[in-house]
């Protein structure tokens, strides 16, 4: 990784935030299982993790603009983040108002869209920073 | 950065997600067996197995006559000694937890009268009962606390229906769950000539057998997380709304007792009486050749034919009547009834030794009774059970609603029978009053393995439906049906239907 590359850094604060966020999404079908097994706290802490998996894919957002700005990357991660966030927002009314037969499939439809954009975040690499890249930064691109 | 970090770094984050994710699902993996919160004790608990089983006495009737066998029943505050050498206050029926044993037979009526001398005002339920609305102990019905009028009155119990393991406890409205808590809890066994032919163990080898969870303070008093100790305003303090679960194992009102028997066929009328505790009652060692208990009954008596099980299951409110050979066990020998949805000592119950060989001329007969098939049924109603808000504050709702006593939420035909088609969020074992049924199916299956005979108490497990047929017999009337996890009925999981002409 080279700092003084605008691209050399960029989309790790995507990888880490969306792979964070992730881990908060599939807590949310651990803490669901545990509370249709009886476990009458796991549904308390299915509301709360809720609440932090909404603000965590906002944070992700965020991190979304730096790929694009300084680094030069693609901007629909960040309307990705945009989209899921509303979609949590639904899915949080959803949960609220018991309405089951859409806040499973949407819950499900959530990870599986979170999962694909943060695989991506991982296998994206950044367009080297100019045409001919010094060859200092050539280590921080591999192949 | 070289390929080493990457590689580094890939699986680090591999190790995060695992441990994110690994960690929350591998530590709730188990769900939870009752739905409830565990209050601990604040006081050293006795070691297990240190005291003696005893039988709660059976009430002798003040007098018999053409009306029936009359009852006087005082409930009272009292000192016990629960935990050996510890002081207890507890309300009892006439000063005794569990209260005494009220032993009657089918067809000829019961009189109790109840005087209240405890201090806030309290309603006598006897639970399985058959009885007219006017004495079945609807929760507005307040018998008042002594000094003001009303303070005594007579429940009068028909008891036309067939032999069976009842009981009798507080039902006033809010505060059930604190007042069987405190001891308002008692046994009524009903028998009738059918069952006396049967050759079933009896005499000291029936043994009612109530198990409860209760917590103790450092004082020794009853701990229960009750907003206000007085129970005159409603509520426990968070997180107990789902159910209070206490940490000693009390066998009618003895910790972990022992008991001592013959090697000998004996009845465990088997009660869970606890507010939010469910059971998974084995016997450890399994007796050699075969099923532990033999079920012979349940809430509303008599299976059709025995049934044979390693376990069985018990919500609150339930009965299982289970024969138990201790004759396959050698003299000497130490055997436990565990709980295996217990947990450190909660997994303990109590322990049977066997002292010596006896004469047995019990038998199980191969058919027990028969049923009348019900009539057809004429309507299907649908009720879910689940948490909600209730005025405002978490509470529990059936069918999104909270407790109304003159809202009546089905009205169904005296004589007739209908489906009840059951669903839940948590645990809840689902009662009704008066009427008796029969369990159809769970999910897309039949009945479970503990669903056998007629029952008055469903257990409901978390997120199940259940489909259930229903007799309205006896009487026309206000009845309640509503969930026996105490806070949960408390919180008004709870609500009123009305037996129709």
């Amino acid at each position: 990784m080279n700092p003084t590359s605008p691209t050399g850094w960029t989309h790790w604060p995507l990888r880490i935030s969306a792979t964070a966020t992730a881990v908060l999404l599939l807590d949310q079908a651990v803490y669901a299982g545990q509370f249709l097994s009886g476990s009458f706290a796991a549904l308390h802490t299915h509301r709360e993790n809720a609440t932090f998996a909404g603000l965590a894919v906002l944070a992700t957002g965020a991190c979304a603009v730096l790929l694009r700005w300084p680094g030069r990357g693609p901007l629909w991660p960040m309307f990705a983040c945009l989209a899921q966030f509303a979609l949590i927002g639904l899915q949080i009314g959803l949960g609220f108002a018991r309405v089951l037969t859409l806040h499973v499939p949407l819950g499900v439809g959530i990870i599986l869209g979170w999962i694909h954009l943060t695989v991506w975040a991982w296998r994206h690499r950044p367009a080297p920073a100019s045409p001919a890249p010094e060859p200092a930064a050539t280590g921080a691109v591999p192949s | 950065m070289t390929l080493d970090r990457r590689r580094f770094l890939r699986a680090l984050g591999g190790l995060g997600v695992a441990a994110g994710v690994g960690v929350p699902l591998l530590s709730g993996v188990r769900g939870s067996a009752s739905t409830g919160e565990l209050l601990a004790s604040r006081r050293p608990l006795p070691r297990p197995f240190t005291t003696r089983f005893r039988v709660p006495p059976v009430l002798v009737p003040t007098r018999s006559d053409a009306d029936g066998d009359h009852y006087d029943i005082v409930q009272r505050p009292a000192i016990v000694e629960i935990l050996p050498g510890v002081r207890t206050p507890i309300w009892g029926y006439n000063g005794r937890f569990p209260g005494p044993t009220i032993r009657s037979t089918s067809g000829r009526p019961v009189i109790v009268t109840h005087r209240n001398e405890l201090p806030v005002p309290v309603v006598v339920h006897l639970h399985g009962g058959h009885t007219p609305p006017d004495h079945d102990g609807f929760p507005t019905d307040l018998l008042q606390p002594a000094g003001r009028t009303g303070s005594s009155r007579d429940y009068v119990y028909p008891l036309r229906q067939p032999a069976a393991t009842l009981w009798y406890h507080d039902h006033r409205m809010d505060f059930t769950g604190p007042s069987v808590w405190r001891g308002l809890a008692g046994f009524h066994l009903v028998t009738d000539p059918h069952e006396q032919s049967l050759g079933l163990p009896s005499g000291d080898r029936d043994l009612p057998v109530m198990i409860t969870d209760r917590s103790f303070d450092a004082d020794g008093r009853l701990h229960y997380p009750s907003l206000d100790p007085t129970l005159r305003t409603p509520g426990v303090r968070e997180p107990y709304g789902s159910g209070v679960l206490g940490d000693v194992v009390l066998v009618n009102g003895v910790p972990w007792p022992v008991a001592e028997i013959p090697a000998a066929r004996h009845r465990l009328r088997l009660l869970n009486a606890s507010n939010a505790r469910r059971y998974r009652l084995v016997l450890d060692p399994p007796p050699p050749g075969g099923p532990a208990l033999i079920q012979i009954g349940t809430d509303g008596g008599l299976l059709d034919q025995p049934v044979a099980h390693d376990a069985v299951e018990l919500a609150p409110a339930q009965r299982f009547d289970v024969v138990v050979d201790f004759g396959r066990y050698r003299p000497g020998q130490q055997v436990d009834l565990r709980n295996e949805f217990g947990d450190r000592t909660t997994a303990a119950v109590m322990r049977f030794r066997i002292t010596q060989a006896a004469d047995d001329n019990s038998r199980i007969p191969d058919r027990l009774t028969g049923t009348p098939a019900p009539a057809p049924p004429v309507i299907t109603r649908d009720l879910h059970f689940r948490h909600g808000t209730v005025h405002g504050m978490p509470g529990w709702t059936i069918n999104g609603e909270p407790f109304h006593p003159d809202r009546s939420i089905a009205d169904p035909r005296l004589g007739s029978t209908e489906i009840w088609r059951l669903s839940s969020d948590f645990h809840h074992p689902i009662h009704l009053h008066q009427a008796s049924f029969r369990i159809l199916g769970r999910g897309i299956g039949g009945p479970g393995p503990y669903d056998h005979g007629p029952k008055d108490t469903i257990d409901l497990r978390p997120a199940e439906q259940a489909s259930i047929l229903v007799t309205f017999d006896d009487y026309p009337g206000r009845y309640v049906l509503h969930c026996h996890n105490l806070e949960h009925e408390d919180m008004a999981m709870m609500g009123a239907f009305t037996i129709t002409r």
